[in-house]
């Protein structure tokens, strides 16, 4: 019953135009991106390696497909959950506005099902949002600019990946930004489980992303001690697949933060669906 | 007066003298390195340099005189900005340079005469070379440039089957390294903190070990263009 209910919340998603918004947005940005890196690119690598080129000079390919998806994920990765927030921050509250979640409640199915679908299907569209994602800034950005090393730069200086050492760290990589979008997924159904409209879900959600990223972003010192458990510190954790050597137990600390974000906004939502008066 | 005149004599002669023999072996070391018209060779460069890390390389490179040069690489390789050509056409212009002799130096068990060349342009990019020489072999067995953009370059020079051409199969570059600074929207890691970054190395050595050299055998100019 839940896997069939899965499949009519994933027809229902197909079917809203909203959800194909995402991946529209995705194109064109990617699309933009690609193309204004393909014609300016190379003053982009001299703002990354001019500290270093009055000593040093860099031989090579450096503006590759590798550095293009790197580039992509690392621009997209904050702005992307607006587009999840879109459609999993109305599957609840949608149905509530319709007046049509009260007749799935009659259907012989329990409420956890029926919730537990919508976060299925939910996860499902955020793995195909990020498929996407992946697809057109790994895949396109391969087509376009050709396979090389990859140059990083990150807060202990500059990194050079070889090229043959790079896919695995994009497939957890993209691994990494779903399970963070998945977590901003469940916050936007919890939230609509709590409402009867689309619009509050969806501004809730980027709210809450918008106020933790500040907080994440302040150097003050009361925020220091809270900024290791927001979501969104966590949301950047891939970057560590792009350090030499590979921190791998920071990177699982961040896995099981948002683990638990995810498990307890879902518990909340449950809770919350379980012994709600559906009215509408 | 007389004893005084005699003594400034023999010692502005005995200056003079060491200079000419400073600029004479300065002249023969280089006419040895302009014996190479052009070369490629293989190379696997290593780099220990401050706030970079990369693994060891593969490259070819290619020089043609006098001041040609490209690498061709697969990945990413980083070299020196200073130190390959640009000493080497320095060098090739007499009327540049002043060249006074310094001194005698043991490098691994062979002597060395340090020459010190002086640009005579105040505004020159290189204002100071130290060439340490092995006179008998007329080879260079280190050398120091000091730039005014770049800072100081050492570079240690170890010789193997390409004697004769004055080519080296192991190069070790010593750069000046400045302080870096991270645009912070680049380096957002929740593992990291700016605070972490401290790195009190001023110096980075990458190092070049070079094989199959192809000297002498023509290469295009158009080769070079970019």
């Amino acid at each position: 019953m839940l896997l069939k209910n899965t499949w009519n919340e994933l027809v229902k998603i197909l079917a809203k135009p909203r959800s194909y918004i995402g991946f529209g947005a995705l194109t064109l940005l990617i699309g933009i991106i690609l193309l204004a890196m393909k014609a300016d690119g190379k003053s982009f690598i001299s703002f990354v390696t001019a500290s270093f080129e009055q000593t040093l000079s860099f031989n090579g390919e450096i503006l590759n497909g590798n550095l293009m998806a790197f580039v992509i994920l690392q621009m997209l990765i904050i702005h992307v959950p607006l587009l999840v927030a879109l459609v999993t921050g109305d599957l609840v509250s949608g149905e509530a506005a319709m007046g049509t979640l009260r007749m799935m409640a009659t259907k012989p199915i329990s409420r956890s099902a029926i919730l537990g679908s919508k976060l299925l299907a939910g996860a499902i569209y955020t793995f195909l949002l990020t498929l996407w994602m992946a697809f057109m800034a790994y895949g396109v950005g391969q087509w376009m600019f050709g396979v090389g090393d990859l140059i990083v730069l990150n807060s202990d200086g500059l990194v050079v990946l070889p090229a043959d050492d790079i896919m695995w760290r994009y497939f957890y990589g993209f691994g990494l930004a779903f399970l963070s979008l998945l977590a901003v997924a469940t916050m936007s159904i919890c939230f609509s489980v709590f409402s009867d409209n689309s619009i509050g879900p969806i501004v809730s959600t980027m709210a809450v992303i918008i106020l933790f990223t500040i907080i994440g972003s302040l150097d003050v010192a009361s925020f220091v001690s809270i900024q290791p458990f927001l979501l969104t510190t966590h949301m950047a954790s891939w970057r560590s697949l792009f350090e030499m050597p590979v921190p791998v137990d920071d990177i699982l600390s961040s896995i099981y933060i948002l683990l638990f974000h995810i498990i307890a906004f879902a518990g909340i939502a449950f809770w919350r669906f379980n012994k709600k008066d559906i009215n509408t | 007066m007389i004893k005084a005149f005699l003594l400034t004599s023999i010692l502005l002669g005995w200056n003079y003298i060491f200079a000419q023999d400073a600029q004479v072996l300065l002249r023969q070391v280089v006419d040895k390195i302009e014996l190479v018209k052009d070369y490629s060779a293989n190379v696997q460069i290593t780099a220990d340099i401050p706030l970079i890390k990369i693994l060891p390389s593969k490259a070819k490179i290619y020089f043609k005189g006098p001041d040609k040069f490209k690498v061709v690489s697969k990945g990413i390789a980083i070299l020196p900005k200073q130190g390959f050509t640009d000493m080497n056409l320095f060098l090739s212009k007499p009327d540049d340079y002043m060249v006074v002799f310094a001194g005698k130096k043991m490098i691994e068990s062979v002597e060395t005469t340090l020459l010190t060349v002086i640009a005579n342009e105040s505004d020159a990019e290189i204002i100071l070379v130290k060439l340490w020489v092995d006179a008998s072999r007329r080879l260079i067995m280190a050398s120091e440039i000091t730039t005014r953009s770049s800072g100081n370059v050492k570079i240690d020079y170890k010789y193997a089957n390409n004697k004769s051409f004055d080519l080296p199969s192991r190069i070790k570059f010593t750069v000046d390294v400045k302080e870096f600074k991270m645009p912070k929207s680049f380096s957002t890691n929740p593992h990291k903190t700016n605070k972490s970054k401290v790195n009190k190395r001023k110096t980075g050595t990458i190092e070049l070990l070079i094989s199959n050299y192809k000297v002498n055998q023509g290469i295009a100019n158009s080769f070079f263009v970019k």
